[in-house]
């Protein structure tokens, strides 16, 4: 499904702020496949998601979906194959829109759009009885404007337009961090059960080690660019927080004290 | 005093700029992008169809085709933004810059004259059940009745969505997979040919068309844009439509008047700079005024 092949990345090439973001890395998913990401600030986990979703063209290496080599694409052509959902609420929507002009929009991902008027009746039914599955009462709202939702309201929206046009891949970066806690566990619990219902194969970044075990099939852990852990299967099922914690020092050897704690302060 | 026949001159030159303000709200407010290629497309809309008018054309061809001059000179600002990364504003200098001379090179001199010719009026006139007296205002205001369902539908179709999320959030609609470079320059294209199109009517109701009549046109634009918005309001598409169309018109009244009551003609540029200015201050004054008025509900946008 995706074929992540030796991509290295390296910003601000022989300058003093040279920084190399992502150092060989290589990831098969098959489909359906559903994994976590985490690693502490500055690892690459971003960086990864941006060379898929096409944010930069990587130095070397290359990123192959069903088949198709999609290493070079702009962005907006491989909107086709590829949703995201980013961390800010604000990104993922327009916020002078309505909800239902938004829902056309993302109806509408990497297909061609026409002259026609965009809305129908039957449209806007699809759309009530989808947002009717978000439990937020928004299925009431299709005409209110984006820009008067809640945070939390905007990104579960955004996570119904990133899934409404099934994609091949769905990218989700610390979509849950700028929420409240009981809204971030709301949407966590919405990205499962969507995910697991439609069998996406899905790649989510997180600072909490609790969600990067319960959902998904698959973690893996960055450090410095590379995939220094990777596990699945009974090993993953078998793994406690304090476990992949201590796996995480003794990968990434011993001096990153630091790190640890930025991961276990998130906890 | 303001006579009827001033009104109605007042009301049918309105309608035509309200052709204008149409496309500056495409560009300002849809596109959120301030598009100084409007002074020099307005110019070039009025000599394009003036010299085609006089060189014996059909009139309604040759206003069609300064609308597609218009769109022609929105290309190239878009282009210049888009692909070559100059900013909005340095992009639309740019080419209005180069219009002035272009303009110039289509009239080859800095006025034509229209009279006694035949322009989209005459023709209008000589139809049958058509009064001669009113068949400037009547069909201006048919023509801003079309030209306001056309934009009102437009923006309402898939494309016009992913225009107007263009001028919201490009980073989102980018990854919906709309190229926003496109949108841009599509955007700026169909604004400079309303922009155009209206400075084809305005020469033939006026009866020549000048190399300078562009200039201070985009400060217009944006006071008629500001006004039909505070007044009308935008809780819709359909509602900032009438809004802008009505602000180009009530716009041209206040001008209207105020040479009326004795100001020089030289003077209303530095008279529409000042309402632009209060009419941008006004809304921080105006959330000033309702936080200060606990009852004071707010009104959405
Ligand atoms: N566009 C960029 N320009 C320069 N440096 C960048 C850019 N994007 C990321 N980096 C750097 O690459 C490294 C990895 O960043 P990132 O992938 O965002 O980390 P993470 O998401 O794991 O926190 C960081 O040191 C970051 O500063
Ligand atoms: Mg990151």
């Amino acid at each position: 499904m995706l074929k992540v092949d030796n991509l290295t990345k390296v910003f601000n090439k022989n300058t003093i702020n040279e920084k190399k973001a992502l150092d060989q890395v290589s990831l098969h998913l098959s489909p359906g496949d559903f994994v976590t990401i985490i690693g502490s600030n500055g690892a690459g986990k971003s960086s990864l998601m941006n060379a898929v979703a096409g944010v930069f063209i990587p130095d070397s290496g290359e990123v192959v979906i069903d088949g198709i080599n999609i290493t070079n694409w702009a962005p907006h052509k491989r909107a086709g194959l590829i949703s995201r959902v980013f961390q800010d609420p604000m990104s993922g929507t327009a916020a002078s829109m309505t909800i239902e002009e938004n829902l056309i929009m993302a109806l509408k991902r990497g297909k061609k759009r026409s002259l026609r008027w965009a809305l129908n009746k039957s449209k806007r039914e699809y759309f009530c009885s989808e947002l009717e599955k978000l439990g937020l009462g928004l299925e009431n709202r299709l005409t209110t404007k984006v820009k008067l939702l809640s945070g939390g309201q905007r990104q579960a929206l955004t996570l119904l337009m990133a899934t409404l046009e099934e994609p091949k891949l769905l990218l989700l970066d610390e979509h849950t961090a700028a929420l409240d806690p009981k809204t971030a566990d709301k949407v966590i619990e919405l990205t499962c059960r969507v995910a697991e219902s439609s069998q996406l194969t899905t790649m989510m970044i997180t600072h909490n080690l609790e969600q990067a075990l319960s959902c998904g099939n698959r973690t893996i852990m960055m450090h410095e660019g590379r995939i220094i852990l990777d596990i699945k299967g009974t090993e993953r099922s078998n793994m406690t927080i304090s476990r992949l914690l201590e796996m995480f020092n003794k990968a990434s050897g011993v001096q990153m004290n630091n790190d640890r704690m930025m991961l276990a302060g998130t906890l | 005093m303001f006579s009827l026949k001033i009104a109605q001159g007042t009301l049918e030159l309105g309608l035509m700029y309200a052709i204008m303000v149409l496309g500056v709200y495409l560009t300002f407010r849809v596109l959120n992008y301030a598009d100084l290629t409007v002074e020099g497309s307005f110019t070039m809309g009025a000599a394009t169809a003036a010299v085609l008018i006089i060189n014996g054309t059909n009139p309604w061809l040759a206003t069609l085709i300064a609308f597609f001059a218009g769109t022609i000179a929105g290309v190239f600002t878009g282009i210049f933004h888009t692909k070559f990364k100059i900013t909005a504003l340095l992009s639309g200098i740019l080419t209005m810059t180069a219009l002035y001379s272009i303009n110039l090179r289509i009239m080859g001199k800095a006025n034509i004259s229209l009279l006694k010719t035949r322009t989209i009026f005459t023709d209008f006139q000589s139809l049958p059940f058509i009064n001669a007296d009113y068949a400037i205002l009547l069909l201006s205001f048919i023509t801003v009745f079309i030209l306001g369902l056309l934009v009102y539908l437009f923006l309402n179709t898939e494309i016009g969505l992913a225009l107007r999320a263009t001028g919201d959030n490009e980073l989102m609609i980018r990854s919906q997979g709309v190229n926003t470079d496109i949108m841009k320059i599509l955007g700026l294209a169909l604004s400079n040919g309303l922009v155009a199109f209206s400075g084809s009517y305005v020469a033939q109701k006026q009866l020549f068309a000048d190399a300078s009549m562009g200039i201070g046109m985009i400060v217009a634009g944006l006071a008629s844009v500001i006004i039909g918005e505070v007044l009308i309001g935008t809780s819709s598409i359909g509602r900032a439509v009438i809004a802008v169309i009505c602000g180009g018109i009530i716009y041209r009244f206040i001008i209207a008047i105020v040479l009326q009551l004795g100001l020089e003609a030289t003077d209303l540029k530095l008279l529409t700079a000042i309402i632009v200015l209060i009419a941008l201050v006004s809304p921080s004054i105006k959330s000033k005024v309702t936080a200060l008025n606990p009852s004071g509900k707010v009104r959405e946008e």
